[in-house]
């Protein structure tokens, strides 16, 4: 298992300090190199350059030297280019080996893996595997022409370098070195923060991490301080020469090479193991950095022992103050939910998700297990959801190993993995995914004999499962041990056995803990009570972490004022500020926007674009009404309208959305009471909604969608991004009589005319509506449009013509 | 606190004087509070030699055929590229209210797009200012898609500015920038003053736009 540690770069990295070469770039433009051309292409165009740049790092000093690959991937380098992304990797790998060889046989060859330029989905247009496979691509032609390592350097986007870690480790078995660049504040470019990039990358098993470029070594030492707090591993620094600026036309920077291999020194001194250059630095930096570090003693790499998960953005620390997971996105016993996996809608578990943020959860489980679904396919649809809006770390819940190895992989962080027991097929099956893609897993304390009665039978479980992972070099820090609740109703002793195995937990393997709170209560009347009281207990008795429903009232009193008496909350900071003088608790949001005086009625409250109001003044109607009465008489006509005023201009947009949504919320409470009856709200006729291939920009899609639902159309909605065989494909099977395609670029706009027309071959009663910020009247005419949506309103105009005509 | 200009915002509403009701002043308050949260302006220039011959543009790092944008350069010699971006965080406040909220969702739109043009102005300021003390004369900024300047300059500029690198500006196969409120212009440089500066709406032939000022 441990082949890897063999690397001879990895034991000399625990005895010394080593150093990296500097840049590359301003070098090769002094060499010729033309502003646009591609530097990978300098391999194969002026290899003597190459060797040349190289023999001087090393004879600077440098111990690892970068080939030329930066930048080299499938994306610049395929069938359609010159050259091949093997040719040039093999070539580069060659120069470096060619300049080691002649300058006396000692030296690193450094595969250098930098980012393909491109955002992942689904803020860009990269899917993660296809990110995966391009860098797969690049990491087994550097082995196999014999690099000695891989440095995946200057990443900005920690789902992007995961995407570069998993494919290094699955197509060789080199050494990983990764650096990634923070701005001055110590953040990626997309969100990700110290402690997040370092959970990630730790659990993935990299060798050494660090930062290089963005910054000069002055701005990094802030940031270096914060890395050394935090990791277990060798930390590597390379800065770019300083800060730059432009000097009758060419780039200098702020500090020489004296101070730069000053400052590196201090580095050095804090703790980093690797050091050297980025942008702008010359072998003549890296020779005054060697000299001025190279007799230094390494401060020795401590392991920190930290509890850690991360989100794109953020860590949870799971330590002294207790961590609340939001148990809310779990279909037991929640029909609703149930439903929603059902009919993949996906918007109601955003909700969910959001609002158990918004009450404080500072992680989110993600269970989606229901026997006739796709759970694997679904795990990964949601967890690919929820973390594209919000910035929780999640927990992956499921039993299923497919679903769980599938969220565990596309999840952009370290996730919480629950869970894992004490069953040797539970372990053999948990474990290596722990390992391979990082995580904190929950280990619940049974095992093949079932779960034990005693305190000091699961105590034992505890430490089975702590040895085991122990052999797949998962450390303690990575497990939370679950104490197991038995219902007191069936088990009288179900608390007190708990209780003390936690603190038992705690106590004798100064291990961490996790519980599923609410199951305590299992069976009895009014459970919150009961619920709220066990979690102080259990808080008092060492508990790190609760599964519970933080838009509980009860509990989140129980969690905020355990925190303020045992000094978690200075001066009481918090809890004033939460329930300091107010007449309502947070969990009920009062009602916005009310006038003073009787309580205003739906179809003012839908005009007026109040949803608190209209959801309540439906409740109030349904109980005199009928709810085809209500949507015929009240509803529609409310928001007939509200679209009026719109297209006669005495209100705009936002007025009109917010009528939209005050009109969806009371549907909502509509639909719930007619499905208690066993009633359905007919559809009025299916429509396709898509924004076309290449378009990822979607809100006036989602616009039309709320306003057409609102209409009671049925509404598919593709997406963005949507091939035009998906939308064809989709009308056929469906015999959809009407699509609405959008586009906002000149660059787009062609998808939207090859979907039309092979429409009009598959689907020809099709009609097509179009609509988009850079279509016009003619243009919608030539591309072969029915019809021109110029505005919101005019998609449910045309939808009303298209479906009376029929 | 950002210098926010409202009735930009309310412009890119397609405002056309109606009241404003309490609700959507509302809305539009917690979308600045958390465009200021969570927006992360970052901008780079860079300058080079310039050469125009009738609609012949050689901007070193690119060239192009462009009758507008040889107008916009007129007695220029030299180019600044110029890219600025709010950054991926506001991207991922407008996936979360495009699927949960519309009505928020596009007010925020409006306020992005309103503080990133705020953005881009100041440093503009700035950049004319230092331009100025050397005696050199900026024109109005002009991006690739505006009248006949090709949407395939966007490539060049953006790998002559590094701008993935630097300030984090990607390109999609469809040349769309991603984090979508991102800006990529050019600056004519000149020794000439311009007197009458026309920019914006005002030298776009479309007049039936919603949005035209």
């Amino acid at each position: 298992m441990n082949q890897h540690q063999n690397h001879k770069i990895l034991q000399e990295l625990q005895e010394r300090i080593l150093f990296c070469d500097g840049g590359m770039g301003s070098l090769l433009q002094e060499h010729g190199l033309k502003a646009g051309e591609l530097p990978g292409n300098y391999n194969m165009t002026h290899p003597e350059v190459l060797v040349q740049i190289h023999k001087e790092y090393l004879a600077a000093g440098a111990d690892i030297v970068l080939t030329n690959t930066f930048g080299v991937d499938g994306l610049k380098y395929n069938e359609q280019t010159e050259y091949s992304v093997e040719q040039v990797v093999q070539t580069a790998v060659h120069h470096v080996k060619t300049a080691i060889r002649e300058s006396g046989g000692q030296g690193y060859t450094a595969l250098d893996i930098g980012p393909t330029g491109k955002l992942l989905k689904p803020l860009g247009d990269l899917a993660f595997e296809d990110a995966c496979r391009l860098f797969g691509q690049v990491a087994a032609a550097g082995a196999e022409a014999g690099a000695d390592l891989i440095l995946i350097e200057t990443m900005s986007d920690s789902y992007e370098v995961k995407a570069a870690v998993l494919a290094a480790k699955e197509h060789c078995n080199l050494p990983v070195f990764v650096t990634v660049t923070f701005d001055e504040n110590g953040k990626l470019l997309t969100g990700g923060s110290v402690e997040s990039v370092v959970a990630l990358l730790e659990g993935l098993g990299v060798d050494a991490l660090g930062i290089n470029c963005g910054l000069g070594p002055v701005q990094m030492k802030g940031i270096l301080a914060e890395i050394l707090r935090v990791s277990s591993i060798p930390v590597m620094v390379n800065p770019n020469a300083g800060l730059p600026r432009s000097e009758g036309g060419k780039t200098v920077y702020d500090i020489d090479s004296d101070e730069f291999a000053a400052v590196m020194k201090e580095m050095t001194a804090m703790g980093a193991r690797v050091v050297g250059g980025c942008c702008g630095t010359t072998p003549e930096h890296i020779r005054k950095t060697v000299e001025a570090c190279r007799d230094m003693k390494p401060v020795p790499v401590s392991k920190k022992c930290r509890t850690v998960v991360s989100s794109f953005a953020r860590a949870v620390v799971v330590e002294r103050e207790p961590v609340i997971i939001g148990e809310r996105i779990n279909p037991t016993g929640k029909s609703k939910f149930k439903q929603a996996l059902r009919d993949h809608d996906l918007e109601y578990i955003l909700r969910e998700g959001v609002t158990q943020q918004d009450h404080g959860a500072h992680i989110l489980d993600v269970n989606v297990g229901l026997p006739e679904i796709d759970e694997p396919s679904m795990m990964e649809d949601v967890v690919l959801e929820l973390q594209s809006i919000i910035d929780l770390p999640l927990q992956i819940d499921t039993s299923n190993i497919a679903a769980m190895e599938r969220g565990m992989r596309i999840y952009n962080g370290k996730p919480m993995v629950n869970s894992v027991n004490g069953k040797q097929e539970s372990m053999a099956a948990v474990f290596p995914l722990v390992k391979k893609y990082g995580g904190v897993v929950v280990a619940l304390t049974l095992d093949e004999k079932g779960i034990p009665e005693t305190a000091a039978g699961r105590m034992k479980i505890a430490r089975k499962i702590y040895d085991t992972a122990a052999e797949y070099g998962i450390g303690p820090e990575d497990i939370l041990v679950d104490a197991l609740c038995l219902t007191i109703s069936s088990d009288s002793q179900g608390a007190v056995t708990t209780l003390e195995t936690l603190r038992r937990v705690r106590d004798e393997l100064h291990g961490r803990t996790v519980l599923g709170v609410s199951n305590i209560s299992f069976g009895l009347p009014q459970r919150e009570i009961i619920n709220a009281a066990f979690f102080t207990m259990a808080m008092q008795s060492g508990l790190n972490a609760a599964i519970i429903n933080p838009n509980s009232e009860a509990m989140m009193r129980a969690y905020y004022s355990f925190r303020a008496l045992m000094d978690m909350d200075p001066q009481c900071v918090e809890y004033i500020h939460i329930y300091g003088g107010q007449t309502v608790s947070p969990g009920q949001s009062a009602v916005k926007g009310q006038p003073a005086g009787t309580p205003l009625p739906l179809a003012a409250s839908i005009e007026k674009g109040l949803k608190e109001r209209a959801a309540a003044a439906v409740k109030e109607l349904l109980q005199e009404k009928e709810p085809l009465e209500i949507i015929n008489t009240e509803m529609i006509p409310a928001l007939d309208r509200v679209g009026k005023a719109f297209e006669a201009g005495t209100l705009f947009l936002p007025q009109l959305l917010m009528s939209a949504e005050a009109a969806k919320a009371a549907f909502a409470v509509i639909k719930d009471q007619m499905q208690s009856t066993g009633q359905v709200r007919e559809k009025k006729g299916k429509i396709i909604l898509a924004t076309v291939k290449g378009d990822i920009h979607d809100i006036g899609k989602n616009i039309v969608k709320v306003l057409l639902e609102n209409y009671s159309y049925e509404v598919l909605d593709l997406g963005k991004d949507v091939p035009p065989e998906l939308i064809v494909e989709t009308a056929v099977n469906g015999q959809v009589p009407l699509v609405g395609l959008s586009a906002l670029m000149t660059t787009t706009v062609p998808n939207m005319e090859e979907t039309i027309k092979q429409l009009r071959i598959a689907a020809p009663w099709v009609k097509v509506m179009v609509g988009g910020a850079v279509l016009t009247e003619e243009y919608a005419k030539t591309i072969d449009a029915d019809r021109y949506c110029r505005d919101a309103m005019a998609s449910v105009n045309y939808a009303q013509e298209v479906f009376s005509g029929k | 606190m950002f210098n926010w200009n409202e009735r930009e915002i309310l412009r890119y509403l397609g405002h056309q004087g109606q009241n404003i009701p309490e609700n959507v002043g509302q809305l539009m308050t917690e979308c600045r509070q958390e465009l200021e949260r969570e927006a992360a302006p970052k901008s780079i220039w860079r300058s080079y030699p310039l050469g125009v011959a009738e609609a012949e543009i050689d901007a070193s790092c690119f060239q192009t055929t462009s009758r507008n944008l040889a107008h916009n350069l007129k007695d220029c010699d030299e180019i600044i590229l110029f890219g600025a971006t709010l950054g991926s965080q506001v991207d991922v406040l407008l996936m979360k209210y495009g699927k949960l909220s519309v009505s928020k969702a596009v007010v925020m739109q409006a306020a992005a797009v309103a503080m990133l043009e705020t953005y881009c102005d100041e440093q503009n300021e700035e950049l004319k200012a230092a331009y100025l003390s050397k005696e050199r004369y900026l024109r109005p900024r002009f991006s690739p898609g505006y009248g006949d300047f090709s949407l395939t300059c966007q490539q060049p500029i953006v790998s002559a500015l590094e701008l993935s690198k630097r300030i984090g500006i990607t390109l999609t196969e469809s040349l769309l920038m991603v984090p979508s409120k991102s800006v990529t212009a050019v600056i004519g440089v000149s020794r000439i003053p311009q007197n009458c500066q026309v920019q914006g709406c005002e030298t776009c032939a479309r007049r039936d736009c919603l949005y035209r000022r």
